[in-house]
């Protein structure tokens, strides 16, 4: 085994008796056969979107590297290699490379070791005229083991909107560390799409670190389709006053899969609103975890932050554990959490039936109705069509580990053999 | 022959017995009423016809259109004519009404061989039945039940009913929670469908129900089994009696 590799397996024994680290357990997917990618590993892939009438900016990271030239866009936008940026833009690079609180072994570990990420500035008042896809793609024939950064950088008065796919084109086990740091500037507005859709042998530890300054937004919902293991961890830290995050997430995992889902909130400043809401389905003997906590400092008067965790398990094998949490340190506020876990509703399935619908299609109309409460807060609508169309197929059983790019998404639904004909724009 | 035959039915939840030997014919055309105090098994009766599985039959049979049911999974029995307004109707968030009535037509049409409805013309359907409960409301972008008025989910059943166009259509206790504007819509809903080649059977406690859906026959669900069968008649002298005197008579 690489000593590298070997290290990062040994994390665990350090985090132990951490109280957010210490379910996490990485070791079975790291093994003998890992290696490191060499820059020669990547250049053979070209991307394509295939979502219709999605028109985007695009960064690839191919296996751990990102080959093309920086780019500076019309509008002023710069994006591309974080390791060529460092090199141009030295002073730019500096307002976001480790600039965000928040700190973990892992982090430092992808710090001490990434091989390059992408780099993203968005310049003082100024609105990307399209949404900035990032795609970080695992395609080698080579068990891998993947560490990028990236950081993004959206100055004063700014709007960005980012597509953030996580995907596996091979069907090599692979382990991929990756952070990705984003600063916002006062007013800055950012959206933030993830959309993950791994082999089932291949495992993700994806950190996200925002921090928002005064009236500062974040939008972020993330999609986990498929994964051995996936393990979002989101730290936010509102900085300033009337600041608003919303980070959300939608899990869909069957067989042996794991996933976990760890969010942070720090309402440092009064007049900041938070909500997260995090939705899963786990079918056969797959497993996972939400751990959400919302920190409410002394002087964050008028906060208003809402946690809520629902789970549908559908075997008696599934299994989740959940841990909704509030910590708060000043009186005037309105917070609130919960979580449940519960199966399929009867009363519902009987009610459904009764009026003609097969089994299989009243189970997909109630499973996506419960996925549909976090598929409606992505406000790009394109995107959100054709993910609504995935999270049918996906509850189908017909999305696997795609062949090709982001989740196979140049397979429209309808096509596949499925009877079961729901017109979401009516929804 | 008649359109549904039930024979010496007994069925059970859990370990409890609730239907014990219920025997009913009922004939195309007909509307036939069931009455009984609470708990006595007329919500069973309507939940084995449809086949909700959280019953089981233990004994007996129903013949429906000549054939046993009691092997048809619940959406076939739904598909094959048999429709059950619920007594409450469940709330289902993020499925809307139009894409519920939708698939249920398109699944009920591909079972009858059919091609599936364009929009136009169920959009179409759904305005016109709309009328048949006086619904005003705009449906497309409600979810089915979520948020309505105990009338308004009433109503919704009997929109349903309207179009699903069943043969047999089973409405349980479609007055409880009604004013009385609401009952008489509910009721002329009922009557409009009402046709020569379909029947209904309207479970009620109330002879008020009957004032306005008139029924051929009534039958008194009693412990389990069908003790009486009478006119519409039997109805008003439950009204002013009660219960009472059918237990006696049972001893």
């Amino acid at each position: 085994m690489e000593p590298i590799i070997q290290e990062l397996s040994d994390l665990r024994q350090q985090l132990r008796k951490d109280e957010v680290w210490r379910d996490v357990d990485f070791s079975d997917l790291l093994n003998d056969t890992m290696r490191t990618p060499r820059p020669e590993d990547s250049g053979h892939y070209t991307f394509h979107c295939n979502i219709p009438m999605l028109d985007t900016y695009s960064i690839v990271v191919e296996n751990g590297f990102c080959n093309a030239d920086l780019v500076e866009t019309e509008e002023g936008i710069i994006m591309g290699s974080l390791r060529k940026a460092m090199q141009t833009y030295p002073d730019l690079v500096a307002k976001g490379l480790d600039h965000t609180p928040g700190d973990n072994a892992y982090r430092q570990f992808n710090k001490a070791h990434y091989s390059d990420g992408a780099f993203v500035y968005v310049p003082a008042r100024c609105s990307a005229r399209k949404p900035l896809q990032f795609i970080s793609m695992h395609t080698a024939e080579a068990s891998l083991l993947v560490q990028t950064r990236n950081v993004v950088v959206v100055e004063d008065d700014s709007q960005l909107t980012l597509i953030h796919c996580d995907d596996t084109t091979n069907t090599q086990r692979s382990f991929a560390n990756n952070v990705t740091e984003i600063v916002a500037g006062r007013n800055a507005h950012i959206e933030h799409y993830k959309m993950q859709n791994l082999n089932d042998q291949s495992g993700l530890l994806s950190q996200t670190f925002t921090s928002l300054q005064e009236a500062a937004s974040l939008l972020s919902v993330a999609i986990t389709f498929n994964g051995g293991y996936i393990c979002n961890h989101a730290e936010v830290i509102m900085d300033g006053e009337h600041c608003s995050t919303e980070v959300h997430g939608l899990y869909l995992n069957d067989k042996e899969q794991r996933v976990d889902n760890y969010v942070f909130v720090d309402h440092r400043k009064p007049n900041c609103h938070s909500h997260e809401l995090y939705k899963g389905i786990l079918d056969d003997s797959a497993h996972g975890t939400f751990n959400g906590h919302v920190l409410v400092d002394e002087g964050a008067a008028k906060t208003e932050a809402y946690m809520s965790n629902r789970n549908i398990l559908l075997t008696d094998k599934a299994t989740v554990y959940t841990k909704p949490f509030l910590e708060i340190y000043n009186d005037d506020v309105k917070c609130s959490h919960g979580s449940t876990i519960g199966q399929m509703d009867d009363d519902a399935m009987f009610y459904l039936r009764s009026r003609g619908i097969s089994q299989r299609s009243a189970r997909t109309l109630l499973l996506y109705a419960f996925c549909d409460e976090v598929v409606e807060k992505i406000q790009l609508t394109t995107l959100r069509t054709r993910l609504s169309d995935m999270i049918k197929q996906r509850l189908h059983g017909n999305l696997t580990a795609c062949s090709d790019c982001v989740l196979g998404c140049n397979m429209p639904c309808g096509c596949s053999n499925s009877m079961f004909d729901i017109d979401t724009s009516l929804l | 022959m008649s359109l549904l035959s039930i024979r010496n039915l007994h069925a059970s939840i859990g370990d409890k017995e609730i239907l014990k030997g219920v025997n009913l014919e009922i004939n195309r055309g007909e509307v036939h009423s069931i009455m009984g105090p609470n708990g006595n098994g007329k919500s069973t009766l309507a939940g084995v016809i449809a086949g909700n599985p959280k019953y089981t039959v233990t004994a007996g049979e129903i013949i429906y259109k000549d054939k046993n049911i009691l092997e048809m999974p619940v959406d076939v029995r739904a598909a094959e004519g048999i429709f059950l307004g619920f007594q409450y109707p469940v709330e289902i968030p993020g499925v809307s009404i139009t894409n519920f009535m939708r698939t249920a037509i398109n699944e009920q049409r591909k079972y009858r061989g059919l091609d599936p409805m364009n929009a136009a013309e169920f959009l179409k359907l759904m305005e016109e039945k709309k009328k048949v409960v006086e619904m005003t409301t705009k449906l497309a972008n409600r979810s089915v039940n979520e948020g309505f008025s105990g009338g308004e989910k009433k109503k919704n059943e009997i929109f349903q009913m309207a179009m699903l166009d069943p043969t047999l259509a089973i409405l349980d206790e479609t007055d409880s929670g009604l004013d009385i504007d609401a009952l008489r819509i509910v009721a002329s809903g009922v009557n409009q469908l009402r046709r020569p080649d379909n029947a209904t059977i309207v479970i009620t406690h109330y002879q008020r129900l009957l004032d306005y859906i008139v029924p051929d026959y009534v039958h008194i669900l009693f412990e389990g089994r069908i003790v009486k069968t009478g006119p519409k008649e039997l109805a008003l002298r439950l009204e002013k009696e009660g219960y009472e005197w059918i237990r006696k008579e049972m001893q």
